[in-house]
């Protein structure tokens, strides 16, 4: 690399950006499946906080959720991975994985509730900024990894940095056990972010 | 039976939570504490509410949505109020600090 001429690896490293940028672009859902999504997700929202089921109600509902479902298409399933039927994804995320997030997110903040009590009584911390690697690239799946962070055991999350290709996440944690990255990333997430790779990009 | 369970663990928590928030040393620490005894208490005690309620299904739901909500809001105000501390320049206490160490 270090024959090639200085514009020419500029030009290089403007391509191989380019390349990463519409291999992320190539992973997202088409339009009308996003729509799809967000359109039925709205209307099991509006069902519940409506709590009727008039067919004035559900009329009214369908049209006005499908009008700013038709406006709002990215801004909640912008970052879903696209891979088979939609029907068949839908049903999966809401039958298979989000229970599975409920379940681990409910025993895992029952444990940080205990941690911090046994913290609380005995003192006994070793507070440390750390910094850990993530492989997911996606503004909602980063913001969920963080949120899981800061309720899992121990952790906090306090700043994202999220480039084309790398992301990283700041972390306060109360004992600090280890300074490696590596290692210290796969303490901290956990199996949380192998769950969140299934669903972002 | 179980509700009171629920609530009991709920009024608990909250107590640690303070107990916390008075005995830590600095803002972060702290933090930890008030995020993770609210976010655990006030889910439990929505959670027996909605087993004690009298009310029909869909009704009982609206505190399952709740719930969810302070989930998902508590985690982010507790990254808002860190983040901003680092800031305005308050030190953690601690052994590392690579968040100031990398400049921001």
């Amino acid at each position: 690399m270090s024959r090639i001429p200085l514009y020419l690896k500029e030009r290089i490293e403007e391509v191989n950006k380019r390349a990463l940028l519409d291999s992320f672009e190539s992973q997202k859902l088409p339009r009308w499946e996003k729509t799809a999504i967000t359109w039925f997700a709205l209307m099991i929202f509006w069902m519940v906080v409506s709590a009727s089921f008039h067919w004035q109600n559900i009329l009214i509902g369908s049209i006005v959720t499908f009008i700013v479902s038709l406006l709002m298409y990215d801004m909640f399933t912008g970052d879903i991975q696209s891979s088979g039927n939609v029907v068949i994804k839908t049903l999966r995320i809401l039958l298979l994985y989000i229970p599975q997030y409920i379940f681990i997110m409910a025993f895992r903040l029952l444990e940080s509730n205990l941690k911090v009590m046994k913290h609380a009584i005995f003192l006994d911390i070793n507070p440390g900024i750390v910094k850990i690697d993530s492989d997911l690239h996606s503004q909602t799946g980063l913001t969920i990894l963080a949120n899981s962070i800061t309720l899992t055991p121990g952790t906090m999350t306090i700043d994202t940095v999220r480039k084309l290709d790398e992301s990283k996440l700041y972390v306060h944690w109360i004992d600090v056990e280890t300074m490696d990255r590596d290692k210290a990333g796969s303490m901290i997430k956990g199996d949380i972010e192998e769950w969140l790779k299934n669903i972002f990009w | 039976m179980i509700e009171y369970v629920f609530l009991l663990l709920g009024v608990i928590l909250m107590i640690t939570g303070s107990i916390g928030v008075l005995r830590f040393p600095d803002v972060y620490t702290r933090l930890h504490a008030s995020t993770k005894c609210d976010t655990g208490g006030a889910m439990s005690i929505l959670i027996a509410l909605t087993i004690v309620a009298e009310a029909p299904m869909l009704i009982k739901v609206k505190f399952l949505i709740l719930a969810f909500l302070i989930a998902m809001i508590n985690p982010m105000i507790a990254h808002a109020i860190a983040r901003g501390a680092h800031k305005s320049g308050v030190e953690p206490e601690g052994i590392i600090d690579i968040y100031a160490r990398d400049g921001f």
